[in-house]
Formats: structure tokens, C-alpha cells, sequence
């Protein structure tokens, strides 16, 4: 089975993020960066699928600028085949379907039998752009997905639901599925990998000159503002009590 | 060996008169020795033949040896400098016989009486053999023959009585780090050189002609002939090549070697055995003196020093130095095929604690450390080694740069609770908090407390801004990459903020800052708090008589020979009570090597039966100078105590003894 995987690159989780000068992204120097979690887990599930069946092929693709290669290296070393990097310097300036369509490019040409990615990303948390790929190639997806076996039809997935439930879903390939985080154990990245991984294929595509204009733009972007509005209500219980009752229903409106 | 020169020289004069009184009685005894008067040329060739016979079994059996030790790979980190402490080790543990004597009083003294006997012996066994080919050299009657026979023979007296009381202990007493399985070899070999040393005094007692002299002389020489070739096959090994084991050691305590080239991840397979591990493989003597002291195998855990080695030994035999077959197997299978394979499992390698108890004891210089971690190294850069606990270790380091995986937010969150100021280069050190000083909740008492410490003496000092882990547990682990990738950040972190003195809590920081660290640049000069508190002790207050009973961590005591500072520290605070196992003796804690990370034990917990070792000296109070330990014995002292003594790192006793207007506001949180 070929199996591509998306991944993002996104700051470190515990990075100090300050708002760009601009006002429109975030001020991108001085800060690390990782693989997006989920998607750690979608090359984990991707790596397991190929060593469950003995063969196949794992190519890792993310879009980014430059920095985005370490990652790649990463999932190369984590046991990835091969890698594709699409340069796309800024990316913060397109919107899901831009990067969907960026990325639906660089897979359609590898005519993959399943596209893992994570199911959202760690910075924007969109949670859109492996469905929107989905639907640009054309093939079934499912989300949300804890665990995939290969079927003689093609996959059973185990989805998560609310609540502690659970769907099981079985799909044809080729298919696109986004991956929950904990569904498996991720791997350790080991010096034999890392050294393995300098001999390994990346490549590196342009993006299209130009890309559609994006249909959602960016606005702003703001730490969260603090307000403290604490008041505290005095009284007898039940005085106090019946002011709750009031401002839950004429100021908080909730009940 | 001084001592047993004179004992000798006593002996000499004690047996010459002896002899001379008895010759005075009219006994057939003479002060010379008695040497047949003529060979036959039968004889003579008979002799040679014997010989010739013996060297080729000899050589036939270390001719492998020998070979296998030459083909495994070279260390690439070898230096023969230190040169001047190679010789004085040489002389100290190979002629003095120190290390042996030292941890094994007794049997050490008889095993050193044997060795310098062999050593007198050189001389009289070579002429014994010119003898009987016509050559002799040394007269008995001369002036040099007669005390030099007489030296020999009081050394003969003593390797007679010392040999027997060996091989008493060995089937008799038989102590259990022996092993359970007698050695016949050894039993057989204990009498042939009591038969060695019998035929010669013997030779005092008869007259240079007739045929007793003949009978002692053939009797003498046989022994010698059938001696040799039992050499090479058995632990005996270690006559011939262990002092120049010893010689040879890597420099350095538990140091382990820096890898060669892309195609080296460690001991994966026996062509990454190296010339010097070969060595020390071959040359164990099975004493276990190394698992007398783990506290792995004494706390019923499949490791056992002694036989990682013989296993590497096995090993070695088996596929020789160049093979691919792995040298870990998964685990201890019920019925192993190989004979390493019973000895090597990868559950042993990572059950040690590199406390490195096992590589101060060893007589002949093997240094399990470097092997061992080698093999762990073999298993976690190969990704061979598949541990849920390791696992999340290494992710933790690799995402967070701390050990316990939380978020460097939450260090930044403590220093501005403690009010540290940030190192800037005005400061004259850098207070290195480490993961445990760092987030650990016991850890930031003990460096609040270390502060006050330094504020109450009027120390400059400032912390990093940003401080990753030292990647000691991933270094002792054997994940290259996680450690590489840590130790450059290091580095470049105090750099970038021009450090230049660094003082730190947790010797395992100590030791790997200094130390490890050296493969990858030079890292500012760093001490212990230990070292920084003793040497400002006499401006430190004192304390009244409280008992505090000290505990050596591994990583200070025998890694950084650093004994006598952390005490004058707790006897500043009270009166200073020894641990039975102290000093290069002390007992692991049971966290060193990564453990503290991985989850429950097999067997009895380390910590356990440590903490019952130091509650029971009755002792007020535990003091440590070690975050890990102190985070052991926490659990551990109220588990085996009713009453558990108290539990201070050194600072901590230290700052309470600091006039309250001194010490900061604010808890530690
Ligand atoms: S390794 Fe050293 S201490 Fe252990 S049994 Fe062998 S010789 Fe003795
Ligand atoms: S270092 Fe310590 S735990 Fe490891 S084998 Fe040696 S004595 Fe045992």
C-alpha cells in the first residue's frame, strides 16, 4: 500500500508566541518549531500500517517554507521513505482550500492507495484541510479516525465520537482518513533513523505562481484580552441566590 | 607488597635458622637446596619434550584467545596518556595487589601472598628448568643461591598456606558471590600449585643425590608442564593478561567512548566489540565482587554484572569478533540456545543503574559501565529497544527538553515565584537548576534553599533563561541523538550568556556537564553544591548536635571522588553519622541510569533496601546531596520506617540554620 502523509509544521508547544509587528500573523523569528501532533500520530498509524503488511511505501509532504525540511527530516528518520517539500514561503496568507490545493497537487501525482493527516493543527486548528483534499481528489474520507486495519475491501477505521462512543466504519481505497492524536504509541526518533534518513529522497516543488485568491482572509490577530469583571454580590443566601437567578437571565442570558 | 617483601625477608631469617638448627641436631636438612647432580640426555629430552608439549597446548588455546582480542575493532578513542597514572595503577593494583586487598581483606591478602610468590618464584622455576637441560644459573651454594632459595622458600611457605586457605573458602565456605557452581578447574589448579610449592621446600629436606631429589625435581617440573596449558581456558586467564588489562583500562571512571563513524550505534553486534572490551571480557576472574555490590542482582533483578561479561566473553567464543548476530537477546528466553544468549537479554542491560559499583571493584579493571551502556546504546539508537516508559522519556526530552515532560512555562513560572535573577554575565555564577531543581516540586525546595544559601554568603548569582536537560538519563540510556542534540544546546546556551562558573544540586548535571559533555565542545568550569558549601563552611552558622546519618550519591562519591566535602556540609548541621556502606561502598538509591524514569522494578525495590540501611543507623536525620536520592528515600523511608527519619538535602540542613531576615519571602512552589 502507498501511503501519503500530510503533515504541517507548527511553533513548539510551549513557544513564547508574540503577535507579528502587523498585527496579521505571529512574530515567526526566535521561534521553534515541530511536527504537528496529530500528524505525528497520522505517520505513526501510516509507519504501523507498513509494517503490518510487510510492504508499501510512506511518502511524508508538507508545505512551508524552508524550515519546514527539518520536520520532513524527521519523519524520514522516524522511517518515512520519502519526502516532498512544496515551498510555499507564506503560507499564513491562504486559507484551508489554499493549502488543500496546494497540497491535492503534489498528491495527485503520487496516486497514493490512502492519505493520512492529522485531524486538525496544533496552531490554527482549522480542522478542515485534509476533508477539503479529500473532496479535490475526489475519494472518500473519514475523520476523527483512533485506529485503521487493512481489510480485504479495503479499511476499517474506528472513529471517535462524543461522549466515550465509538463508530466503526468500513471504506473502499483509495481514501483519505484524519487521525486523532493517542490512538497509538508514537516512536522515538533514533540515531540510526536520523542517519538513515540523510540518504533518503527529498524533494522539493514549487507551488503554483499563483494560487486562487484566498475566499478567507485574516483579519487580526490578538492575545487573548483579559477582563476582569468579578462582582461580588452580598446578601443572605437566599438574597444572594435570587440576585445569581436575575443576572443569569437579563444580563448572562443563558437561562 | 612492601609489607609482604619484609614478611618474607622475616620469613627467610626465621626458616634459615630453622634449617641451621636442625642441621645442628644432626637431621638430614640442609639451608641449600638440593638440585640433582646429573640429567641423562634421556632426561634432558624427555624435559623438552614436556615442554615443548606444554607451550603448544598453551598457545593452541589463547592462540583464539589472543586473536579474537586482536581482530575486534579498535577503540578509536585510545590514548596511552595518562602514562604516568597507568604506571602508578600498574604498580599499585597489579604489584601491590591494592584494590584486592583493600575490598577483600583476607582473601585479597592470601590472593596477594600467591601473587608475589609467583612473582619470587620467576627465578627459581627458570633455573629449575636451565637444570635440566645442563644450563642452570643460580648455585645453591653460592652466596645469591642460598639466601635466594631461602627468600623463595619462606615465599613457598606462604602461597602453600595461603593457597590452602583459598581453597578452603572456594569449597568450603563457599561464599555466594563465587557463584553456585564449583569449579573443579580451580580446585585442581589450587593443588597443583600447592604442589608446586611442597616439591620445592621439599628439596631443603634431602641430599643432592639419590633419588628423592630426582622424584621432587620431576614432580616439580610436571606440575609446572600440566599448570600452563590450564591457563588459557579457564579463569586463570587472568594470570597472563590481567595486568595488562589493568595497564590499558579506559582513562576514566564510567566513561563511555564517543562513537565511530555513521556505522556505529553502540554494541549491536560483536564487530562492535573492541579490542579493549575484548580484553576485559577475557580477563574476568569470576571473583563477583562486582555483583556483591550491585544492587540490581542483590535486589533480585536478572542483572548481574559478572555475567555480562562472561556473557561478552561467551559471546566472543562463540561467534568471534566480526560477527552480525546480535548480542542482546529479546529476553531471557526458558530455554536459551546460546550460552550468551542466557547471559545478555535486554531486560539485564537496562536494569542497571550505572551506579558503578561493579567497575570500583573489579581487581583486574573491567569497566562494566562503558560495556554495559554500550549494549543499551546497541538497543535504543537502533530503535531495537521498544519501552513505554523509555519511550515517553525520550519524547519528553526531544519536545520539551526536561526529563519530566512538562512545559518550560511552568520553569519560567517558578523563577519569577523565587525572584532568580537571570544570568547576565555581572554574576559570578550560574546556578544551574536541572530538571529536578527545575520542576520537581521537592527539587525547588532544595534550590530555593541552595539560594539562600548563596545569598546569605553574599554570592553573586544568576539562572538561565532557557535550560534544557542535561541528557544524562538519555546519555545513560544509550539514545545518542537525544543526548547529542541536548548537550550542543547546552553548550550553545552558555555560550550565548558568557558563563563562566556553574554551580548545580544534582551530581548527575555534575558529572554529565564536565564529563560527557567534552565529546562536543568545552563546557564552563562547574561544581557542586557540596564543593561551593564546604569550601565557605567556616563562614556557614553551626548547628547543635542533631545525628544525620549521609548518604554517597553514586554520581558524586564514586563517579566525581567527592567524599569529605558534603560532610564537613552536614557536620556543620549536626554530628555526622556513617552509613554501614559508605564512601566508594555506598549502596545506589536505585534512580541512576535512567531508572528513576521507568517505571516499577522487578524484585525489590533499591530504594527500600537502602532506606532501611540508613533509618536503621537510628539517625535523626537523612541527609542527601542528590535530588534523585532525595526523591527516593522519600517514598522509600516511609515505606520501611514506622518513624522515618527526616529528609534534608545538604542545603536544605544547611538554610535552616540562616537567621530568618535572611532568607527570601515567599514558599518555593
Ligand atoms: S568482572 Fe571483575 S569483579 Fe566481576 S567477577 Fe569478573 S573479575 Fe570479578
Ligand atoms: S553499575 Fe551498578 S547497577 Fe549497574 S551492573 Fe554495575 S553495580 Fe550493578
Amino acid at each position: 500500500m502507498k501511503i501519503v502523509v500530510a503533515i504541517k509544521q507548527v511553533p513548539e508547544r510551549d513557544a513564547q508566541v508574540r503577535v507579528a509587528a502587523d498585527g496579521k500573523w505571529i512574530d515567526e523569528s526566535d521561534l521553534s518549531y515541530t511536527i504537528n501532533e496529530p500528524d505525528a500520530y497520522a505517520l505513526e498509524e501510516a509507519l504501523q500500517l507498513k509494517e503490518k503488511s510487510g510492504a508499501g511505501e510512506v511518502v511524508v509532504v508538507c508545505a512551508g517554507p524552508e524550515r519546514v525540511q527539518s520536520t520532513l527530516r524527521e519523519a524520514l528518520a522516524k522511517g518515512a521513505d520519502r519526502a516532498i517539500h512544496i515551498e510555499a514561503d507564506d503560507l499564513g496568507s491562504l486559507d484551508t482550500l489554499g493549502v488543500a490545493q496546494l497540497l491535492a497537487d503534489a498528491v495527485k501525482a503520487e496516486s497514493p492507495d490512502l492519505i493520512l493527516t492529522g485531524l486538525q493543527s496544533d496552531d490554527l486548528g482549522l480542522g478542515q484541510t485534509g476533508v477539503v483534499l479529500a473532496e479535490l481528489l475526489d475519494i472518500p474520507h473519514a475523520t476523527i479516525i483512533m485506529h485503521v486495519e487493512a481489510t480485504s475491501a479495503g479499511l476499517k477505521v474506528k472513529r471517535e465520537l462524543e461522549d466515550g462512543w465509538f463508530q466503526y466504519v468500513e471504506m473502499p481505497l483509495p481514501a483519505l482518513l484524519t487521525i486523532q492524536s493517542g490512538g497509538n504509541k508514537l516512536r522515538y526518533a533514533t540515531l540510526m533513523g536520523i542517519k538513515k534518513a540523510r540518504t533518503k529522497e527529498l524533494k522539493t516543488v514549487a507551488a503554483p505562481a499563483q494560487v486562487r485568491a484566498a475566499a478567507v482572509t485574516l483579519e487580526r490577530v490578538y492575545l487573548p484580552e483579559k477582563q476582569k469583571k468579578t462582582e461580588m454580590l452580598t446578601g443572605s443566601p437566599t438574597e444572594v441566590a435570587a440576585k445569581i437567578v436575575d443576572k443569569l437571565k437579563f444580563e448572562a442570558r443563558v437561562i | 607488597m612492601v609489607a609482604g617483601t619484609l614478611v618474607a625477608a622475616a620469613g627467610t631469617y626465621q626458616i634459615a635458622g630453622l634449617l641451621l638448627d636442625r642441621e645442628h641436631r644432626g637431621l638430614n636438612v640442609s639451608a641449600t637446596l638440593a638440585e640433582p647432580a646429573h640429567f641423562s640426555s634421556l632426561e634432558s629430552g624427555l624435559l623438552v619434550l614436556c615442554l615443548v608439549g606444554s607451550a603448544t597446548l598453551f598457545f593452541r588455546r589463547f592462540g583464539p584467545i589472543l586473536r579474537n582480542i586482536l581482530r575486534s575493532k579498535k577503540d578509536a578513542d585510545f590514548s596511552l596518556s595518562p602514562v604516568g597514572r597507568r604506571v602508578w595503577e600498574f604498580f599499585s593494583e597489579v604489584l601491590c595487589q591494592s584494590k584486592v586487598i583493600r575490598q577483600r581483606p583476607l582473601p585479597g591478602l592470601a590472593h596477594a601472598f600467591v601473587f608475589w610468590g609467583f612473582l619470587a618464584f620467576a627465578l627459581v622455576s627458570l633455573n629449575h628448568l636451565a637444570n635440566g637441560v645442563g644450563l642452570g644459573f643460580l648455585a645453591p651454594e653460592s652466596i645469591v643461591g642460598r639466601f635466594y632459595f631461602l627468600f623463595a622458600a619462606a615465599w613457598a611457605l606462604l602461597v602453600a598456606v595461603s593457597i590452602a586457605g583459598l581453597f578452603i573458602r572456594r569449597f568450603f565456605v563457599r561464599p555466594i558471590w563465587l557463584g553456585e557452581k564449583l569449579s573443579y578447574e580451580s580446585g585442581w589448579i589450587a593443588f597443583l600449585i600447592f604442589l608446586l610449592m611442597v616439591s620445592y621446600l621439599g628439596a631443603f629436606f634431602v641430599s643432592d643425590a639419590g633419588m628423592a631429589v630426582k622424584a621432587l625435581w620431576w614432580t616439580h617440573t610436571l606440575a609446572l608442564v600440566v599448570f600452563l596449558p590450564l591457563i588459557p581456558h579457564t579463569k586463570h586467564l587472568h594470570l597472563v593478561i590481567s595486568p595488562v588489562t589493568v595497564f590499558l583500562k579506559r582513562d576514566g571512571f564510567s566513561k563511555i567512548p564517543p562513537l565511530a563513524g555513521d556505522e556505529d550505534f553502540g554494541l549491536v553486534a560483536g564487530k562492535d566489540v573492541t579490542q579493549l572490551i575484548s580484553l576485559q571480557a577475557y580477563s574476568c576472574v569470576e571473583c563477583g565482587r562486582c555483583t556483591e555490590h550491585c544492587p540490581a542482582a542483590n535486589t533480585g533483578k536478572v542483572l548481574n554484572p559478572k555475567e555480562i561479561v562472561l556473557g561478552v566473553r561467551s559471546y566472543l567464543n562463540e561467534f568471534g569478533p566480526s560477527s552480525e548476530t546480535p548480542l542482546l537477546a529479546e529476553s531471557r528466553g526458558a530455554a536459551p540456545t546460546d550460552a550468551h544468549q542466557r547471559l545478555l537479554s535486554m531486560e539485564a542491560a537496562f536494569e542497571c543503574t550505572t551506579c558503578g559499583s561493579c567497575e570500583y571493584q573489579c581487581p583486574v579493571g573491567i569497566q562494566h559501565v562503558p560495556i554495559i551502556v554500550g549494549l543499551r546504546r546497541g538497543a535504543t539508537n537502533t530503535g531495537a529497544w521498544e519501552d513505554d516508559y523509555g519511550t515517553k522519556l525520550f519524547l519528553a526530552l526531544e519536545k520539551h527538553g526536561n526529563a519530566l515532560g512538562l512545559g518550560a512555562m511552568e520553569r519560567d513560572k517558578f523563577i519569577q515565584k523565587q525572584a532568580f535573577p537571570i544570568f547576565d554575565g555581572t554574576q559570578e555564577y550560574c546556578l544551574w537548576l536541572g530538571c529536578m531543581g527545575g520542576y520537581d516540586p521537592k527539587g525547588r525546595e532544595i534550590i530555593a534553599d541552595f539560594a539562600r544559601v548563596m545569598q546569605y554568603l553574599g554570592t553573586t548569582f544568576g539562572v538561565l533563561k532557557k535550560e534544557k536537560c542535561t541528557g544524562d538519563p538519555a546519555r545513560r540510556l544509550g539514545n545518542d541523538l537525544v543526548f547529542q542534540t541536548l548537550a550542543e544546546s547546552g553548550l550553545k546556551a552558555f555560550e550565548t550568556a558568557k558563563v563562566q562558573k556553574i554551580v548545580a544540586i544534582c551530581p548527575h548535571c555534575v558529572r554529565t556537564i564536565a564529563n560527557d559533555w567534552r565529546e562536543f565542545g568545552v563546557a564552563p568550569e562547574i561544581e557542586h553544591h557540596s564543593e561551593f558549601m564546604a569550601r565557605h563552611k567556616d563562614r556557614l552558622p553551626k548547628q547543635g548536635g542533631e545525628s544525620i546519618v549521609y548518604h554517597d550519591p553514586c554520581y558524586l562519591g564514586r563517579y566525581q571522588d567527592v567524599y569529605e566535602e558534603p560532610r564537613a556540609v552536614v557536620a556543620l548541621a549536626g554530628s555526622l553519622v556513617e552509613a554501614p556502606r559508605s564512601h566508594e561502598r555506598s549502596f545506589c538509591c536505585g534512580a541512576g541510569g535512567g531508572l528513576a524514569f521507568l517505571g516499577e522494578e522487578q524484585g525489590e525495590r533499591v530504594s527500600h533496601v537502602r532506606a532501611k540501611e540508613l533509618a536503621g543507623t537510628g539517625a535523626e536525620v537523612v541527609g542527601t546531596a542528590c535530588p534523585f536520592c532525595n526523591t527516593m528515600f522519600r517514598d522509600a523511608l516511609t515505606a520501611v520506617s514506622e518513624a522515618p527519619p527526616q529528609l534534608l538535602d545538604i542545603a536544605q540542613l544547611t538554610a535552616r540554620a540562616i537567621p530568618a531576615s535572611q532568607k527570601e519571602a515567599g514558599g518555593v512552589q
